[in-house]
């Protein structure tokens, strides 16, 4: 499998390149709906890395004993699996912000980028490269998640972290925390991701030549 | 603008003509056309106009400059960025800062305006590629994010301001004395508009003779405003036979809120209503419906924007049900 | 797994077909997930149980004394059924003593707000006079607006009110003694609060005042020395941890 990619190339793939949110366009549901402050965003995240850490590498462990026509149903049943183990985490030590999260924790099962993850990489190569994967396309999310509830809490709330960033004369925009502003912000980011994307490769083709 | 208002561009090959399909407006000579049609809405507005200038005084002048100068910088902005030529001269944009300053209260704060302005020009109209492009109506998305981004300052309560010396602003609205409090407002004051709401929709009148001038004109298609009369006639007739009676309560919902104003001067924007004229009419109707059920049923007084924008979604929809039969085919 | 199929194919096939060879390690993980799955449900569900009764009785000394309030009190969950008719509601009621006498009552109560259910948290002073104090436990209102019921100040305006007359939201600045500031911009989500606490203290104050509690199952005793500290529950088997 020497055509493959490493695991450094898996790690950086995730977090700019094939960045699940606003490269690959995958796990929409919870970057909509969690993203309307910083913190119940960064939990969410870390979910994700749990998940798909533990999942990738679990996935790459059994890879060889994978039915081609059985490995959805192994893919979901690991994930449900490391899911529930979050949700009653969450909720035995993090009560607030599980209740703050509410359905989002056990919809992580039906994100997409987790199951494509194992799809793609786990099931056909190491576990280190498995876990270097699950760790850049983590850290991807965790960036487009970061950018996204940053901008929304600070003009929604003038806080940032829940703590307070803008003088108390600025005026809330309440509609950035409510989900319109979540698909104002995502659409707007991602056109300036793929203005800048444009623009890199563009310098790159001259630079070439 | 020119390039972006494609017309009928001919293509001769040979014997082959080809048809391009474009957006409307669909109009010979597109700058000039809208420029002229767009003077025609500014002159539709000077009766609006004076009559919140009439009412609210400076603080009128000053939203609508603000809309205004926001608007034009913002198109301005994004035409440079698009590196189109300059638009401003179709006046579009002055139409779209003119509705918005006339539909926001006069005492929002100025960041208010220029907010909506730039939300109206950016994201309601340039994002979808400009003029002729946009899916709704750029003053209404412009409204209703400042409406939801600071409803306090926007709902009822935000009409309402005892301090700064003009005697209707220390009123509620019409609409929500009546609804919250069931305080009826005498039907000639609605009517010529010595009442408290956005200065554009206060008077009934004004709005009037600017809509009628418009249909007259062809700027306007008659069939929309008609169609939300009717629909709202029908309906408020309705909501009245268990209470202040029919007459009375068609009365009030024609002559309160922004009724007449968004049928006639929001409603009727060519590039987010339907083409053909029943279509028009259904679009019309449409609007008429929506507003009375939010006016009656939803925790809002008033529903015109809710509504344009609403019906300004179905539009294509509308337009697909009704394609005009070509002359001389079944 | 189709493996009812094609019994004419030869053996050697008829084996690779068998769902075992197919699927015993679909079966394998499930058991194993779902094993380890039981063990972590039974480490965590009294912690999580805790966390959710914890939730309302860390509230119950500050709704009735104040918030600097560190009584050592016992508190006594209990439930009212009320309502009229065939629709019947139940309450969780607090019932709290210092030593022997009553300090007040917390009751939970629940209801429709402008946008989803509103929990909410009602003192009552022990001669069911007087709303000691209210606390939201659970809203989802808009943001800015509504959510603003969460505000300590704005809160406050129950505090001290009489339970004998209806609480009114009014718009203008309350002046009656039974009438309470609107959220500006959030008169629905006012006025849905207001009605959810009208409608628990006249549910409750009948049944608690003649002591009719209708008493189910023994109420377990949550002895409580601290506010703070989670409970002992004595019903259970695993201690949390």
């Amino acid at each position: 499998m020497a055509d493959q990619p490493t695991p450094l190339e898996r790690f950086i793939n995730g977090i700019l390149p094939e960045n699940p949110v606003y490269r690959q366009v995958l796990g929409m549901c919870p970057t909509l709906a969690v993203t309307n402050n910083l913190k119940g965003a960064m939990t969410m995240a870390g979910a994700v890395l749990f998940v798909l850490l533990c999942a990738n590498v679990i996935i790459s462990l059994i890879r060889n004993l994978l039915k081609p026509h059985l490995r959805i149903v192994v893919f979901t049943l690991t994930i449900a699996t490391f899911v529930t183990i979050v949700d009653r985490f969450l909720a035995a030590y993090m009560y607030q912000m599980s209740k703050q999260l509410g359905p989002y924790i056990p919809l992580i099962i039906v994100n997409c980028i987790i199951i494509c993850r194992c799809e793609v990489c786990a099931s056909k190569q190491s576990v280190f490269t498995a876990a270097a994967d699950a760790a850049g396309q983590s850290l991807g999310y965790a960036l487009a998640l970061a950018s996204i509830a940053s901008v929304r809490e600070i003009m929604g709330t003038g806080m940032l972290f829940g703590l307070r960033v803008l003088p108390a004369a600025w005026p809330d925009w309440v509609i950035m925390v409510l989900p319109p502003g979540a698909f104002l912000t995502l659409g707007l980011l991602m056109g300036l991701a793929n203005y800048l994307v444009a623009r890199h490769s563009a310098v790159e083709k001259k630079a070439r030549g | 603008m020119i390039s972006s208002l494609p017309f009928l561009n001919k293509t001769m090959k040979g014997n082959n003509v080809v048809l391009e399909v474009a957006p409307s407006p669909h109009i010979a000579d597109a700058s000039f056309a809208t420029k002229k049609m767009m003077a025609d809405v500014i002159i539709g507005l000077l009766p609006v106009i004076a009559m919140a200038v009439y009412m609210f005084r400076l603080y009128a002048v000053k939203q609508m400059g603000i809309c205004l100068f926001t608007c034009l910088a913002v198109e301005a902005a994004f035409t440079r960025m698009r590196q189109r030529p300059f638009p401003l001269m179709d006046l579009s944009a002055a139409v779209t800062g003119l509705i918005l300053g006339l539909s926001l209260p006069v005492t929002a704060p100025w960041y208010v305006g220029v907010i909506a302005s730039v939300v109206a020009i950016g994201i309601g109209k340039v994002i979808f590629g400009g003029l002729g492009m946009n899916i709704f109506n750029p003053a209404m998305v412009g409204r209703a994010f400042v409406m939801i981004a600071f409803a306090g300052l926007m709902a009822a309560s935000g009409y309402v301001n005892p301090v700064i010396g003009i005697d209707a602003i220390t009123q509620a609205t019409p609409l929500t004395a009546f609804k919250q409090m069931g305080i009826s407002t005498p039907l000639s004051d609605l009517f010529f508009g010595l009442v408290n709401g956005s200065p554009g929709e206060i008077s009934a009148l004004a709005c009037l003779i600017g809509g009628l001038y418009l249909c007259i004109r062809k700027v306007a298609s008659w069939e929309i405003p008609a169609g939300v009369i009717a629909m709202v006639v029908i309906l408020a007739g309705l909501s009245g036979l268990s209470g202040q009676g029919v007459v009375w309560a068609v009365g009030y919902h024609l002559f309160s809120g922004a009724l007449l104003f968004g049928a006639f001067f929001i409603a009727t924007d060519p590039v987010t209503s339907p083409m053909a004229p029943v279509g028009k009419f259904i679009f019309g109707a449409g609007i008429g419906f929506f507003i009375m059920v939010l006016r009656l049923f939803s925790g809002y007084p008033e529903g015109v924007m809710f509504a344009v924008l609403l019906m300004n979604a179905v539009t294509p929809l509308i337009n697909r049900w009704t394609i005009p039969t070509v002359m001389g085919e079944k | 797994m189709n493996d009812s199929l094609h019994t004419e194919n030869s053996g050697n096939k008829r084996v690779k077909k068998n769902f075992l060879v197919q699927a015993w390690l679909v079966i394998f993980l499930s058991t194993f997930f779902g094993v380890a799955l039981a063990a972590i449900q039974l480490t965590l569900s009294p912690k999580i149980a805790a966390n959710r009764l914890n939730e309302t009785l860390n509230k119950v000394p500050g709704l009735l004394l104040g918030d600097q309030a560190a009584v050592p009190m016992k508190i006594i969950k209990r439930s009212v059924t009320a309502g009229a008719g065939g629709v019947k509601k139940t309450y969780s009621v607090f019932a709290a003593r210092v030593g022997s006498r009553s300090v007040g009552y917390v009751v939970k109560a629940t209801g429709q707000g402008y946008a989803d259910k509103i929990d909410v948290l009602i003192g009552l002073d022990g001669a069911l006079n007087k709303i000691t104090g209210i606390f939201i436990l659970g809203q989802k209102e808009t943001p800015g607006l509504g959510a603003k019921m969460v505000d300590p100040a704005w809160r406050a305006q129950f505090t001290g009110k009489l339970t004998d007359k209806p609480l009114k939201v009014v718009k203008t600045k309350a002046h009656a003694e039974n009438e309470i500031d609107a959220i500006t911009g959030a008169t629905i989500s006012s006025r849905s609060l207001c009605a959810i606490i009208n409608q628990a203290v006249h549910d409750v104050r009948g049944p608690l005042a003649s002591g009719l509690i209708p008493s189910g199952p023994i109420p377990s005793d949550l002895n409580k020395t601290k506010p703070g500290k989670g409970p002992n529950s004595p019903s259970n088997g695993h201690g949390s941890k």
